[in-house]
């Protein structure tokens, strides 16, 4: 349902990520999922017109995000999280299961998205540390 | 809501025997409220043929700025009223990062550019951020919203009573947006838009023209019509013409963009091209 028009910043970003081959994942301010791109479909496991919309809550926990040590990851502390709370860029390495059973090590960087009126959401990009990565 | 369009042109000022039917300046269309309050939307070249019919008689005047981009200011400094004690002038615009709009909008209006100094202006001159809430001029609510463009830049909608006029220019809304399928919310200027009695719009290129013009901020016919049905304007008015468009190429687009209207089912006389010194009621093309 629409309610308005999504701040013009979250188009651009959308707009972008949408022709990106780089996996990326797009939140608004408050940490709900509204969109990420076929790349990262592809990791994750379910395009995002099959999963919509999520809530922190849901994809904080649905790709059972541990460390590199096998130690679960807490909604709070994963990097899209410390991005929009702390409005600042973060780095992380996770491993992640994805949402058809497939386990991934990742790279992901974030970044908050901050705007004339504040902080309007964030983004994060990612890429499998499984293809021979660094 | 009476409505004179002074300048319908995009980019650059293009006068010459080629375009003298729908003109050379660029943006400026006044907007006269039923209380007789003058909103000017953009100062392109356009605004220095309005400030002469104005006259010394309208001394309180709210010009609303899309942008900066030159196109949209050049004829600032050309406007009679900004040089008459009398006149009380608002200049709403976007907010930037880098500078407010007085200082921004003084880049343009000073040395080596003017020769004058928008501190000398002898006018009551005073420069306002165009809120992110609904505000009031006159009668009339006022509504803008950031759209797709390069820089900074917004649309506005104008609602008096039941008619509502609307203003985006200068707008790509179609760059990596799938206009007929994605959600009304992720289309610039949706909502600003959505069942405007008259809509302003950018299109500025033809189907052909656009591909290599991706990116530069404005749109093509087909991507305008399908942004107008849509929203499901009532009266589309096809707006920033392009400065190598002649009144012949014009009139041949005008035709092509009936045509592929009426393909979506919508009446011919709803699409029309903004001709310069064109004045009409916002109203005055609502289906009965």
């Amino acid at each position: 349902v629409a309610t308005g028009q999504r701040p013009i910043e979250l188009i651009h970003a959308r707009n972008l990520i949408t022709g990106l081959s780089t996996p990326a994942f797009l939140v608004d301010e408050d940490g709900v999922v509204v969109f990420y791109n076929d790349a990262a479909g592809m990791i994750l496991g379910r395009r995002f017109e099959e999963s919509g919309h999520m809530a922190p809550d849901e994809w904080g926990t649905a790709f059972e995000p541990v460390d590199r040590d096998g130690k679960p990851v807490p909604v709070e502390e994963l990097p899209l999280s410390i991005a929009l709370r702390q409005a600042r860029p973060v780095y992380s390495r996770l491993r992640i299961r994805s949402l058809d059973g497939q386990e991934h090590e990742i790279h992901v960087s974030a970044i908050p998205i901050l705007t004339m009126e504040g902080l309007r959401g964030a983004l994060a990009l990612f890429w499998s540390a499984d293809e021979g990565g660094a | 809501v009476r409505v004179k369009i002074w300048g319908a042109r995009g980019s650059v000022p293009s006068p010459g025997p080629e375009t003298n039917r729908y003109g050379g300046n660029t943006s400026c269309v006044e907007v006269e409220l039923s209380d007789g309050t003058i909103l000017v939307l953009d100062a392109g070249t356009g605004i220095r043929s309005l400030g002469v019919a104005l006259g010394g008689e309208r001394t309180r005047i709210n010009i609303l700025l899309t942008h900066l981009h030159l196109d949209h200011i050049q004829g600032l400094m050309f406007f009679a009223p900004l040089f008459r004690p009398t006149s009380e002038i608002v200049i709403w615009g976007p907010e930037a990062p880098d500078a407010s709009l007085q200082d921004r909008i003084a880049r343009y209006i000073s040395a080596p550019l003017s020769p004058v100094e928008v501190r000398e202006l002898p006018c009551q001159l005073s420069f306002r951020d165009s809120p992110h809430t609904e505000w009031q001029i006159g009668p009339a609510t006022l509504r803008s919203a950031s759209v797709t463009h390069r820089g900074p830049t917004l649309g506005y909608r104008i609602t008096e009573g039941d008619t509502s006029l609307c203003y985006i220019p200068d707008h790509e809304p179609a760059i990596g947006t799938d206009l007929l399928r994605d959600d009304p919310d992720w289309i610039s200027g949706f909502e600003l838009a959505r069942g405007a009695t008259l809509l302003f719009h950018d299109c500025q290129y033809s189907d052909t023209e656009y591909p290599t013009h991706i990116g530069w901020g404005h749109s093509r016919l087909s991507d305008t019509l399908a942004f107008a049905h849509r929203v499901e304007a009532e009266h589309v008015m096809l707006f920033h013409h392009d400065p190598m468009h002649s009144d012949d190429f014009l009139d041949v687009f005008h035709g092509a963009a009936v045509e592929r209207w009426t393909a979506l089912g919508g009446r011919a006389s709803q699409i029309e091209l903004a001709t310069e010194r064109r004045e009409l009621d916002a109203a005055a093309n609502r289906a009965a």
